[in-house]
C-alpha cells in the first residue's frame, strides 16, 4: 500500500517551488484515506500563516478570521481528493479561503458592500486617470513611513471585491488568470477591480500621510 | 514580430505592462521599443512601475501575520476529527452492569446476580 510518488517530469508550473510537496504526482487511485490525509497536513499547513493573513484583511478582525481559517483548512480537507496533485497547493487553498469567505463571512456583514454597478462615475474616471499626476512627489516617499497600521486601515477601508484583488496580485503575487480562478470572476474583471483598488488604495495613504503631517498642503 | 506601438496604446497597456500581463508577443515586444523610443512615456512608465513596487512594498511590509497558537490547535483538533470520522475510528464504550438481588423469604436466603454487557459506539456522521 506505499505511496507511488513519482518525479514530475516536465510541467512544474508552480510559481512556490519551494513547496516540494507539490513536486511530486501521487496517485490518487491507489493513495489510502490515511495517506492522503498525512499528504494534506505536509503540504497544507504550512501555508497556515499566509492564510491567516489575507483572513485578517479580508474579514478585518481576528475572531472571524480564525473562524475562517478553520473552516477552509476543514473544506479543504474534505475536499483534497479533488485536488490535483502538481497543481498550485497555494492558490488552490487561497480559492478555498476567498470561496468560503464570499459564502459565509460576508453574508454575515451588516455593511453594505459596494458592487463593481455601484460605484460613483467620478471613481470610475480617477481610475481610468491614472496617468494625469505624473512625476515622483516628495508623497511617495513620505508613504514609505506610514506605519503599518495606517496601510491596514487604507486596505480595509477600500471596496471588499478590489480589496481580494489587491491582496491576492500585491501581497501573494497571483497573476490575473489565478485571481480569475480564485475569485471566480473574469480576468478583465479581476482587472479592472485591481487597478481601481490600487488606486484608491494610494489615494486613501496619501491622505493619511496628509493628515499626518508628511505632507504640506494638497500635493496630489 | 512586433507591432509598431503608439502613445495612446502604449499608455492604454502600461499596466498590463508592468504587472507583466501581456501575453501577445509582438505587442509586448511594440510597447518595449515604444518606451525605448519616447521619453515621455518612459517616463509615465518608471513612475508607475515605481508606484506600483511602492504599494507591493508596503502592503507586503504590514500584511505579514502569524496565526495564533490557539488557532494552531484548533485546526490540528478539527482535523484529527475528520481524519477520525473518515477512517472511520469511533469511540466504542462497552458498559458492564451488574445486578445482585437478594431474596430472603422466611429466613432462606437467595441471591441472584445478572450480568450485562452494553455496547455504546459514536457513529461517523
Amino acid at each position: 500500500m506505499a505511496l507511488t510518488l513519482v518525479a514530475m517530469p516536465t510541467e512544474i508550473s508552480t510559481s512556490d517551488s519551494s513547496n516540494t510537496g507539490e513536486l511530486v504526482r501521487v496517485d490518487r487511485n491507489k493513495e489510502t484515506a490515511q495517506e492522503r490525509s498525512k499528504r494534506f497536513e505536509a503540504d497544507a499547513l504550512q501555508y497556515m500563516n499566509q492564510l491567516y493573513s489575507a483572513a485578517l484583511r479580508y474579514t478585518r478582525n481576528p475572531e472571524d478570521a480564525q473562524d475562517l481559517v478553520q473552516d477552509t483548512y476543514a473544506k479543504a480537507y474534505t475536499s483534497f481528493h479533488q485536488f490535483e496533485p502538481g497543481t498550485n497547493l497555494r492558490a488552490w487553498l487561497y480559492r478555498v479561503l476567498t470561496t468560503t469567505f464570499i459564502n459565509t463571512y460576508r453574508k454575515d456583514q451588516r455593511r453594505p458592500q459596494k458592487s463593481d454597478s455601484e460605484l460613483e462615475d467620478w471613481q470610475i474616471a480617477n481610475a481610468a486617470s491614472h496617468t494625469s499626476d505624473q512625476g515622483k512627489s516628495t508623497e511617495d516617499v513620505v508613504l514609505e513611513n506610514l506605519p503599518d497600521s495606517d496601510i491596514k486601515r487604507a486596505l480595509a477601508e477600500i471596496p471588499e471585491e478590489f480589496r481580494i484583488a489587491v491582496y491576492l496580485a500585491d501581497v501573494e503575487g497571483f497573476s490575473y488568470k489565478e485571481i480569475a480562478e480564485i475569485v471566480g470572476a473574469p480576468a478583465g474583471t479581476v482587472m479592472s477591480r485591481l487597478h481601481r483598488g490600487r488606486k484608491q488604495l494610494r489615494e486613501k495613504l496619501s491622505e493619511y500621510a496628509r493628515e499626518l503631517g508628511y505632507v504640506q498642503g494638497g500635493a496630489k | 514580430m512586433i507591432e509598431k506601438i503608439g502613445c495612446e496604446q502604449c499608455n492604454d497597456s502600461l499596466l498590463l505592462f508592468i504587472d507583466n500581463e501581456i501575453e501577445d508577443s509582438a505587442i509586448f515586444g511594440g510597447i518595449a521599443v515604444h518606451l525605448q523610443e519616447c521619453p515621455g512615456c518612459r517616463e509615465i512608465m518608471e513612475y508607475e512601475r515605481y508606484a506600483a513596487n511602492l504599494i507591493k512594498d508596503l502592503l507586503g511590509r504590514s500584511c505579514r501575520e502569524s496565526a495564533p497558537s490557539s488557532l494552531q490547535e484548533r485546526i490540528a483538533e478539527t482535523l484529527r476529527a475528520l481524519e477520525q470520522e473518515e477512517l472511520g475510528y469511533s469511540q466504542t464504550e462497552i458498559i458492564t452492569q451488574y445486578r445482585r438481588t437478594e431474596i430472603i423469604i422466611d429466613g432462606e436466603r437467595q441471591i441472584e446476580i445478572e450480568t450485562s454487557h452494553e455496547i455504546r459506539r459514536d457513529f461517523p456522521f
